[in-house]
């Protein structure tokens, strides 16, 4: 009995989380009227695509453009993040105590203690000083630093055997050859791992997009909803189809890779 | 090149090679517009991106403190944040213990796999969703409540029920984080303890609250502490459903913040940043302080 209740309560809680998906699924799909009839049906009476037709272009920019920039964006900034953070923090991890590191590693620390929303906008001036307002460049490389990042390469480079690469120091390898051939290969999975948390984080950012940009050339599916979900005269239909498209593809990414992001962003969170 | 210079080369001066791009990000998007916020604080907005800007003492903190505007969505904030975080980390830790109990075998997965999902979710799809599932002629949500023959909810239309429809919308989004954090505490959870209590005759409520409870303190601190940094900052959920409304009733500090950067008024708006920085810095030390000195 007890049992039984528990179950119920899980399934509720369940359906409850599951639900917006499954309506937005369904709002996608069927017309503005019948959604007006039947709010509630998750199953759409005929499969209606003009929702899909009305955002090929959404005001200027074009879907295909928009999907572009997030696909460039995201990837671009998550390789830039992979890279620089796995080789700041391997050194960092690696001279512990060398004075300029410890500088950094405390400086770093200390600057993602300043709440995001609000550093976008000194950002916005930075940008605009060094002249990358409206630029690729500038969004990709705000977008490249995060702490989950550096928390989880500091934490996987500290459990480095030191004996391995004592050994191949020994032997007269190179710290360029350790790293290439002894560290790397070790190091693939925390990589991957990174890579797809990074992905999964940058696919949603906004605000820097939004703020960085300075035409509707280098917005993201994100920024291109929000602006269609402003707009005056509703398109539910079509709000709901880019909803689903922003939605999909970071939400069978993270299906692919459930534990490996569950678990890596539960230790970026608990070690950082 | 000598034998030690390039000895040093190799071993060395290698690391600062790698650590320079890193660096350079750390500096130019970090501690380079922190402190540039920091001093555009202190300066008139108009002159604000000019080579040299005027300088204007505090007029940009007294100017934001006259703000009633700004005082009200500071306490605002702070009830918000409040209400945020125990129902977060209370639902979340509630959920844990349940999923944890010997009541769930199969499916525990999935459970934990459906409240996680929204974490990974863009946030402005997900929000998206959330207001037009409140919407009074789309919405599923009066659907429903009218379904039940309940009354309907105001959700983010009505002043009164609008922060307590903005809190709903961000736990869907963030519980699931919280959740996680606690499964993974519970996993390395004494188990011994527990089939101790049990052989005492303790009752499962008595378990829980005596056995399991503490030996959740890092987790519910950490969680604490991030809810709290999560809900001062509250930002997306406001810009994608209220934008403030209805009557202000949502228009928290960052959102606040972010208007007056969107009239080009950078002075106060880095001014309110600066003052929410402190905020959330001295709220998330203060009960990190607290957790730890209970532990000790």
């Amino acid at each position: 009995m007890k049992r039984v209740l528990a179950y119920a309560v899980c399934i509720l809680t369940s359906a409850m989380f599951a639900f917006p998906y499954l309506w937005m699924l369904a709002g996608s799909f069927r017309t503005t009227s019948a959604m007006l009839t039947a709010p509630l049906r998750l199953w759409p009476e005929r499969f209606d695509l003009t929702g899909f037709q009305s955002i090929v272009e959404i005001g200027d920019l074009s879907l295909l453009r928009a999907a572009a920039n997030s696909l460039f964006i995201t990837g671009a900034s998550t390789a830039i993040a992979v890279a620089v953070t796995a080789l700041g923090a391997y050194a960092i991890t690696r001279r512990p105590r060398v004075l300029a590191f410890r500088v950094l590693r405390y400086g770093f620390l200390t600057t993602m203690m300043y709440p995001y929303m609000l550093l976008v906008i000194p950002v916005y001036i930075v940008v605009f000083k060094l002249g990358l307002l409206g630029s690729y460049t500038g969004i990709i490389l705000f977008l490249a630093l995060g702490p989950i990042q550096f928390f989880l390469f500091e934490q996987f480079f500290r459990t480095l055997p030191a004996e391995v690469i004592e050994a191949a120091t020994i032997d007269g390898a190179s710290e360029l050859a350790i790293l290439l051939r002894i560290v790397l290969p070790m190091a693939a999975p925390i990589v991957a791992t990174v890579a797809i948390i990074t992905f999964l984080l940058n696919w949603a950012q906004w605000f820097p997009v939004l703020v960085i940009s300075s035409t509707s050339d280098t917005w993201t599916l994100p920024v291109a909803l929000l602006n269609l979900n402003g707009e005056l005269g509703t398109n539910f239909q079509g709000i709901m189809a880019l909803s689903v498209v922003t939605t999909l593809p970071v939400a069978a990414l993270f299906l692919l890779a459930q534990r490996r992001v569950m678990a890596g962003m539960t230790e970026g969170a608990v070690k950082g | 090149m000598g034998l030690t210079a390039r000895r040093w080369w190799r071993g060395e001066a290698v690391f600062y090679a790698f650590a320079l791009p890193f660096a350079a990000l750390t500096v130019i998007f970090g501690v380079w517009p922190i402190l540039l916020g920091i001093s555009v604080s202190f300066t008139a907005s108009a002159t604000a991106l000019k080579a040299v800007p005027t300088w204007v003492g505090l007029a940009n903190y007294a100017t934001i403190l006259a703000d009633p505007g700004f005082v009200a969505s500071l306490w605002r904030t702070l009830l918000y944040a409040a209400c945020a975080v125990a129902a977060n980390v209370g639902f979340a830790l509630a959920y844990a213990l349940l999923l944890n109990s010997r009541l769930i075998g199969w499916g525990r997965g999935l459970f934990k796999l459906l409240l996680f999902l929204p974490v990974v979710t863009p946030d402005v799809p997900g929000y998206v969703v959330w207001r037009w599932l409140y919407d009074q002629t789309f919405g599923a949500i009066n659907a429903a409540l009218g379904g039940l023959g309940l009354p309907a909810f105001g959700g983010i239309a009505s002043p009164s029920t609008a922060m307590l429809a903005i809190l709903l919308a961000e736990l869907w989004h963030h519980a699931g984080f919280y959740l996680v954090i606690f499964l993974a505490n519970l996993a390395i959870c004494e188990r011994a303890l527990e089939e101790a209590a049990d052989i005492d005759g303790a009752r499962t409520w008595q378990k829980t609250l005596y056995v399991i409870i503490p030996q959740l303190r890092p987790a519910i601190v950490i969680n604490t502490v991030y809810a709290l940094i999560q809900f001062l900052k509250t930002f997306t959920v406001v810009v994608v459903t209220t934008k403030g409304g209805p009557n202000g009733a949502t228009d928290f500090l960052s959102y606040h913040a972010y208007q007056y950067f969107d009239q080009g008024r950078y002075g106060e708006a880095t001014a309110m940043a600066s003052v929410l920085f402190v905020i959330v810095l001295g709220v998330a030390v203060g009960v990190y302080g607290l957790g730890e000195r209970g532990r000790a």
